[in-house]
C-alpha cells in the first residue's frame, strides 16, 4: 500500500467519508489496522485518559532523583511519568516524544507548557492493538516506525496525527513475518529500530535463548535473529546486516563515519562476574560478532566450547560489567553539553536481573578518538539508582531533545527523566 | 521490611499444624535481590513475562523452584537462576514471598 500518496490526498477530503462508512454492514468487521490504513475512523468512543503527572508518586520520584549523581554543572529532573517506559523516539519537529513499552501500549509525551516538562502523557494510537511495542524510531521526514514483537508499522506524520485516537498506520512487516511464528518468545523480544543514513530501516532481533542449540543457531543466522536486519522503509529488500549477537537492545549511527554501534547483552549462568557485556562497532554490512561461540568478549560458552568459531569474529570495542544490561544508546549531537561530550556515546545500563548483588542501573558515557575507535572504557555519567542492590530505578534508553538536553527512560519507575547542563 | 507481616494463629500451632517448610523470611528477603528485577521485592511482576508471587502459597513456590532447579520445568530465566540455589535458599525465598500480604480490592463483575 502506498500510504505516502494517500496521506497527501487525505488532507483534502477528511470530511467526506464518515457518512458512507457508517452505512456499511458490520460484517465482516475489518481490523482496526485495515480501517485506519484506509484512512477511516474506527468510531471508537473509549475513554482516552491522561496519565496524572502530580501526586505522591511524582513527589517520591523527584525525591529519589536527588540521590542521582552527575558531573558538575549537570542536573536531572522528572520529565514525565510514563508507565513501563522503554525506548524513546523524539519527533523531528520537537513537538512530541514517543515511548514504547514491553506490554501493549505506546505513550506519547507532549511538553504543552514548553517548559522542559512532558506535562501531557497519553496513549499513542489507542484504537490500534499492539504487541510488545518496545521500539519507536523516526525518519527525518517525520514517519514513525514502531517495531513490535513480530510486526513493524509505519505511522506517517505521527507528530500531526497523534492528537486523535485514530492514527493512520500502514504495514512495513506484517504480523508474523518479522520472525517465524514458531520462534516467538517473550525472552529477548524487545526490538529497537533506527532509520539509517542510507534511509533504510534497521531492526535489532534478539535470539530467544540463553544459548541456542546448534539447530536453532543455524536457522537464526540465516534470518538475522541474534543480529540486526535492514530493509527499505516499505519493508522490501530485507537483508541480514550483522550477525553473531545475542540480545542487542540499543543502537545508533555515528554521524561522523556512519558506523552503527550496538550494545549486546551476554550469557547468563556463568557466574556473577563473567562474561562481560559488549559495546560493538559495526563498520560495514556482514560482520559477525561471535555469539554463540563466544558468550561475551572472548569468553567461550560451555555449549560451544569445542566448536570452531567463524573466522573474522569482531570483538567488542568496550567490555562492560558482567550482566549490567547495557541497552539504549545515542551519539550526542547537541551543543548544550560541554565540548568533550559532543560526539560521545551516552548509553543506559538497565542493571542486572539475576546477579547476587545487582550491578548497573546508571547512564554511561563513552568517548571516541578522531579515528572513530573508543578512547577507553565507558564511564558512569549518572548513577544513584542502585542503592546497595535495591533499585530506585532502572534506566532503559536515552534520547536527545531539540535543545540538546537528554531524556532517560526508566521502566521500573515508569518515568522519563531530563538531564541538562547549565554549568552551575 | 514493613510490607511483610507474619500471622501465626496460636490455635493452629497448638493443634499441631506446624509449617512444613522451615524457610526464614528475613534471610529470604536478603536473597530476593536476585529476583527483584522480574518479580519485584514486593512480589509484584515487573516484566510482562514474570508472574506476581506476592502471597503465593509457600509449598507451591518451593515445588516450582525445585522443578526449575531439577529441569522438570523450563523457563529461560528461571532455568538459569535456580540450579545454583540450595534447598535452604529455596525455602527462604518461598517463605519471604509467601509472607507478603496481599488484598483483593475488586473482582470483575462484583
Amino acid at each position: 500500500m502506498n500510504l505516502r500518496l494517500k496521506i497527501a490526498a487525505a488532507f483534502l477530503p477528511l470530511a467526506a467519508w464518515p457518512a458512507a462508512a457508517q452505512q456499511q454492514p458490520p460484517s465482516p468487521a475489518p481490523s482496526a489496522l485495515e480501517t485506519l490504513g484506509a484512512m477511516r475512523p474506527t468510531g471508537s468512543t473509549a475513554e482516552w485518559p491522561e496519565i496524572p503527572q502530580t501526586g505522591a508518586k511524582a513527589d517520591k520520584v523527584k525525591e529519589n532523583l536527588k540521590k542521582v549523581k552527575l558531573p558538575a554543572g549537570f542536573h536531572i529532573s522528572l520529565y514525565a511519568l510514563v508507565p513501563d517506559a522503554r525506548h524513546i523516539s523524539v519527533g523531528p519537529q520537537g513537538v512530541a516524544t514517543f515511548v514504547g513499552t514491553r506490554k501493549s501500549k505506546v505513550w506519547v509525551v507532549t511538553d504543552r507548557s514548553r517548559g522542559g516538562v512532558g506535562d501531557e502523557v497519553k496513549e499513542f494510537a489507542p484504537t490500534l492493538p499492539k504487541k510488545i511495542p518496545n521500539g519507536p524510531c523516526f525518519s527525518k521526514d517525520g514517519f514513525l516506525y514502531i517495531a513490535e514483537q513480530n510486526r513493524v508499522l509505519e505511522y506517517p506524520a505521527a507528530e500531526f496525527f497523534y492528537e486523535s485516537p485514530d492514527v493512520v498506520a500502514s504495514v512495513v512487516v506484517a504480523e508474523g513475518e518479522l520472525i517465524p511464528k514458531s520462534e516467538e518468545s517473550y525472552n529477548h523480544t524487545a526490538r529497537v529500530c533506527r532509520v539509517g543514513p542510507d534511509n533504510k530501516l534497521y531492526i535489532q532481533l534478539g535470539q530467544p535463548y540463553n544459548v541456542p542449540t546448534k539447530e536453532k543457531n543455524e536457522l537464526y543466522r540465516k534470518l538475522g535473529i541474534g543480529g540486526i536486519i535492514r530493509m527499505d522503509r516499505d519493508g522490501k529488500n530485507r537483508e541480514v546486516y550483522a550477525i553473531g549477537l545475542r540480545n542487542p537492545v540499543g543502537m545508533d549511527f555515528n554521524p561522523k563515519d556512519r558506523s552503527l554501534w550496538t550494545n549486546d547483552n551476554q550469557v547468563d549462568g556463568m557466574g556473577d562476574d563473567q562474561p562481560p557485556g559488549e559495546l560493538n562497532r559495526i563498520a560495514s554490512a556482514g560482520l559477525d560478532f561471535g555469539f554463540p561461540w563466544y558468550g561475551g568478549g572472548k569468553v567461550r560458552t560451555n555449549e560451544y566450547k569445542t566448536d570452531t568459531p567463524p573466522a573474522n569474529v569482531v570483538f567488542p570495542q568496550v567490555e562492560q560489567a558482567a550482566h549490567a544490561a547495557d541497552l539504549g544508546l545515542i551519539f550526542y549531537t547537541g551543543t548544550m553539553f560541554p565540548q568533550k561530550y559532543r560526539g560521545a556515546i551516552f548509553s543506559a545500563q538497565h542493571g542486572s536481573w539475576n546477579r547476587t548483588v545487582p550491578v548497573g542501573a546508571r547512564l554511561m558515557v563513552t568517548f571516541l578518538k578522531d579515528d572513530g575507535q573508543v578512547a577507553g572504557k565507558s564511564e558512569p555519567f549518572a548513577e544513584g539508582w542502585n542503592e546497595n542492590g535495591y533499585y530506585l530505578g532502572r534506566p532503559v534508553d536515552v534520547a536527545q531533545l531539540a535543545d540538546g538536553s537528554l531524556l532517560v527512560s526508566d521502566d521500573l519507575v515508569g518515568a522519563l527523566y531530563r538531564i541538562w547542563y547549565d554549568g552551575k | 521490611m514493613s510490607v511483610v507481616k507474619l500471622i501465626a494463629p496460636a490455635g493452629l500451632l497448638l493443634a499441631g499444624g506446624s509449617p512444613s517448610h522451615a524457610g526464614d523470611v528475613k534471610a529470604g528477603g536478603a536473597k530476593a535481590m536476585m529476583c527483584q528485577a522480574c518479580h519485584g521485592l514486593d512480589g509484584l511482576s515487573k516484566t510482562p513475562d514474570a508472574p506476581n508471587i506476592a502471597g503465593q502459597i509457600e509449598p507451591y513456590l518451593v515445588m516450582q523452584m525445585q522443578a526449575f532447579k531439577s529441569g522438570l520445568r523450563k523457563n529461560d530465566a528461571m532455568s538459569v537462576v535456580m540450579p545454583p540455589l540450595s534447598d535452604k535458599d529455596i525455602e527462604d525465598l518461598a517463605a519471604y514471598f509467601s509472607a507478603i500480604e496481599i488484598k483483593i480490592v475488586r473482582v470483575p463483575g462484583e
